[in-house]
């Protein structure tokens, strides 16, 4: 098989599998794991996977609002409004349960309503620490995780050691190659584009997660090397902060101004790498532990300078020259921390822009615009 | 058609010009701690304040001061100072006010009380977090966060354990700021006046089940302020046992907070404080009294042991009402509206307040279902009126009460 038709065969399956609706996507997965939803990388993905169920992520899907607006206010964001909108027309019925972690007020209230609707079988409320610098914390959390396992053993299949340690290892190795793909991509955005990049990376939430690592190991095994790629201008390089992007058009939209995002901090991009778990110790331990290593999520403490260092830290090592703030609308967490994290970038010399969206599917074009603007501004800086 | 109001004189309560002298006193002593020879904390409303009056701390409110910038309307003036700086308007208009204040030095205190040091639990919200977080930054002083997980149904121990766990670190955090051991003495003793204001405050307000009610949520709204700012404190008890004093004295005599009580109502959600007056005024006209809330009601725990512990408050502060999910709402709304015989509830859809505001609408459904006593949502903002359209609100209150008299509830 030629580069170009391994190349061809995977993008086909990726396109495939993030595509459809959730219902429809439904058809695609495999037969012997139940799917269990989930929204956010708190929760521990390879403890669903060990008991023998398929976590499935919910990351806000394209909807029209016609019935979530009889359960929720209007100052609410997209990923909640639209993630209830899918429930109460009943695109989620293939799911057998949800898990919710414990983030935002925003989602907070919406587990009180999904629960109080009772339209899902299965649902677990993983409550979090908000403090991450306290040792405390920890026992407390671990003991979060055990009652997690034991609903987990209860409702969905036992959760041996071994099974767990193969899961830990096999959502690492998914990290892994994700991590290689992310540092090549920069290189060969002819091969893999902003927007395919954020597809691959949906793939890799709804679907078997086994056939996703070989497929991401076939990729990564058939991209050209750096050197073969084309010459031509270098695009300006981005770092992209936000919390999750529900659109994989945003990418292309800051490529076709002729740019790239080289790092991010979105929890459905680059942020997950963080979340690798050790190897060599209890797995529940490791998986307890991970949440305390590094400042992960604006709604947790670490420390009043966390998001600041962290930010500033990452936007250094990736070299971008500018940042894109893609903010959803109402998210307070993440608006919260902007105004002091815009200042201490640009205090540093980074530029930044501020996207703010809402329906994501209104404003392509005041955003395009907007973005080139940023970009060619970068290019006189 | 406009209706045609009907005057319904309002009774004053006496114990008022009490309260005047106690918040100026307080107000007082917190601009100028060092007169006093204090420190002081920020704290959140929901913040275990007796530790810091057994240390000899002052607590300032920010969020006491969002209420009375808010009832001041000055508000808004504060809010686009803090937007001026890149703040989004869609966030929390206490945290406005107050960073907004904070940066510009103005607002009716004047530069706020600066702290020694800010104490935040997360047991009313996570925007607090960030608000704490930004001040930490700002005023360059150390932050003690109080972790609260919400209780979405049950209780765990791992739960209790970790809240009082942490009542230690808070305790081991303030002997390291005033730098002197913390003495339970002197903890039991702010403790038992906690405990006793607690007591008293929840007796007001329960005498607000007889009819006529003596004491509205209006007054209540405004009379809170010691429970939040002075529990554990002899003034706050002192005041407390004043106010009860003259409160039965009315239900003695029979007398009501107003002349004519046809309607009775409950309200949800932090009040609109720029317009608590006028929603009074337009509600009383039509013969409507505010007999209870769900938010003054959140300092009158209910449950707390009857000796004070650090246990027994770290247990209070978990189950404080806005840390419990719905189904701890449904009941509570339900025991209000069944224990003060109302005809009716408001619930305010706050827009500053996500934590307060989520669930609402299944709230009201399930509430109307149980009581067979109808509800309203009304939209507005605790401090910010530029969220707010008081024409449209007064239209939405005319024909719910028309409503409630339509069913003959009234």
């Amino acid at each position: 098989m030629t580069r170009q038709t391994a190349l061809n065969k995977i993008k086909k399956e990726i396109e495939d599998i993030v595509s459809r609706s959730y219902g429809d996507s439904a058809l695609l997965l495999p037969k012997d794991r139940m799917p269990i939803g989930f929204f956010c990388p708190f929760v521990p993905e390879e403890l669903i996977h060990a008991a023998g169920a398929l976590p499935f992520r919910l990351m806000g899907a394209p909807a029209q609002i016609t019935h979530a607006q009889a359960h929720l206010p209007p100052y609410c964001c997209h990923l909640v409004k639209s993630s209830l909108e899918s429930l109460l027309k009943g695109e989620l019925h293939f799911l057998k349960g949800v898990v919710f972690s414990h983030t935002c007020d925003s989602m907070k209230g919406l587990s009180d309503i999904w629960a109080h609707k009772g339209l899902l079988s299965l649902q677990f409320d993983l409550m979090t620490p908000a403090h991450l610098n306290s040792g405390r914390a920890r026992p407390y959390f671990r003991a979060e995780m055990e009652r997690f396992k034991d609903f987990l053993e209860s409702n969905v299949g036992k959760i041996s050691p071994d099974d767990l340690k193969d899961s830990v290892r096999l959502f690492n190795r998914i990290r892994e190659r994700l991590g290689e793909l992310y540092a090549l991509r920069r290189g060969l955005i002819d091969y893999i584009p902003g927007d395919y990049f954020a597809r691959i990376i949906r793939a890799g939430y709804v679907m078997d997660r086994d056939r996703y690592l070989e497929l991401l190991e076939e990729l990564l095994d058939s991209l050209p090397e750096q050197g073969e790629a084309g010459e031509g201008d270098a695009p300006t390089p981005i770092y992209l902060a936000g919390n999750m992007t529900h659109m994989d058009t945003y990418f292309s939209l800051i490529e076709d101004a002729g740019a790239v995002v080289v790092g991010d901090d979105l929890c459905s991009g680059a942020r997950t790498f963080r979340l690798m778990v050790a190897e060599d110790q209890d797995p529940l331990e490791a998986l307890t532990e991970r949440y305390f290593r590094s400042f992960f999520c604006p709604t947790k403490y670490l420390s009043p300078q966390a998001h600041l260092d962290t930010l500033v830290q990452e936007v250094a090592d990736s070299g971008a020259q500018g940042v894109i703030f893609l903010l959803y609308k109402y998210c307070e967490p993440y608006f919260f921390d902007y105004p002091d994290l815009k200042s201490v970038l640009e205090s540093k010399g980074v530029s930044t822009l501020l996207l703010e969206v809402e329906d994501p599917f209104q404003s392509q074009e005041q955003l395009k615009v907007r973005i080139q603007a940023f970009v060619e501004m970068l290019g006189l800086v | 058609m406009e209706r045609q109001a009907i005057p319904n004189p309002y009774r004053k309560i006496q114990t008022t010009a009490a309260y005047r002298r106690l918040m100026m006193a307080y107000y007082f002593m917190v601009k100028h701690p060092r007169w006093f020879g204090k420190k002081v904390a920020w704290i959140t409303s929901g913040g275990p304040v007796e530790p810091l009056y057994a240390m000899g701390v002052l607590p300032f409110y920010p969020e006491n001061y969002g209420a009375m910038c808010g009832a001041g309307r000055v508000s808004v003036s504060l809010c686009e100072e803090a937007e001026q700086r890149g703040y989004s308007r869609d966030l929390c208009s206490y945290a406005l006010t107050d960073i907004g204040s904070n940066l510009s030095g103005t607002g009716p205190l004047g530069v706020l009380p600066k702290p020694d040091f800010l104490v935040c639990c997360n047991n009313i919200c996570g925007t607090v977090i960030k608000w704490y977080e930004i001040q930490a930054r700002a005023l360059q002083v150390p932050l003690f966060f109080l972790d609260t997980p919400f209780i979405h149904d049950e209780i765990h121990d791992h739960t209790l354990r970790y809240v009082e766990e942490q009542m230690e670190g808070y305790i081991a955090f303030l002997e390291e700021q005033v730098k002197r051991p913390f003495s339970e003495k002197r903890f039991y003793k702010v403790g038992a006046r906690s405990l006793e204001a607690i007591q008293l405050w929840r007796e007001i307000l329960e005498l607000s089940k007889n009819r006529p009610a003596p004491f509205t949520a209006f007054d209540a709204f405004i009379h809170m302020a010691p429970i939040v700012t002075l529990r554990g404190t002899r003034w706050a008890v002192r005041y407390y046992r004043k106010l009860k004093k003259e409160l039965e004295q009315r239900v003695a005599e029979g007398k009501g907070a107003f002349a004519r009580e046809e309607i009775r109502l409950i309200w949800d959600n932090i009040p609109i404080w720029y317009d608590i007056r006028k929603l009074s005024k337009m509600l009383s006209a039509q013969g409507a009294v505010l007999v209870g809330d769900t938010y003054t009601s959140a300092w009158a725990h209910e449950g707390l042991d009857v000796e004070p512990s650090l246990a027994g408050f770290a247990r209070s502060h978990l189950t404080t009402y806005l840390n419990l999910g719905l189904e701890h709402k449904l009941q509570k709304m339900i025991t209000l509206m069944e224990g003060y015989g109302a005809h009716g509830f408001i619930m305010h859809s706050n827009r500053s307040c996500k934590s307060y505001s989520f669930g609402q609408y299944d709230l009201k459904r399930e509430v109307t279902t149980a009581t067979g006593k109808p509800g309203l949502v009304i939209e507005a903002d605790h401090t910010d009126s530029r969220s707010y359209a008081p024409k449209q609100v007064e239209r939405q209150i005319d024909i719910f009460l028309d409503m409630i008299r339509g069913q003959g509830q009234a």
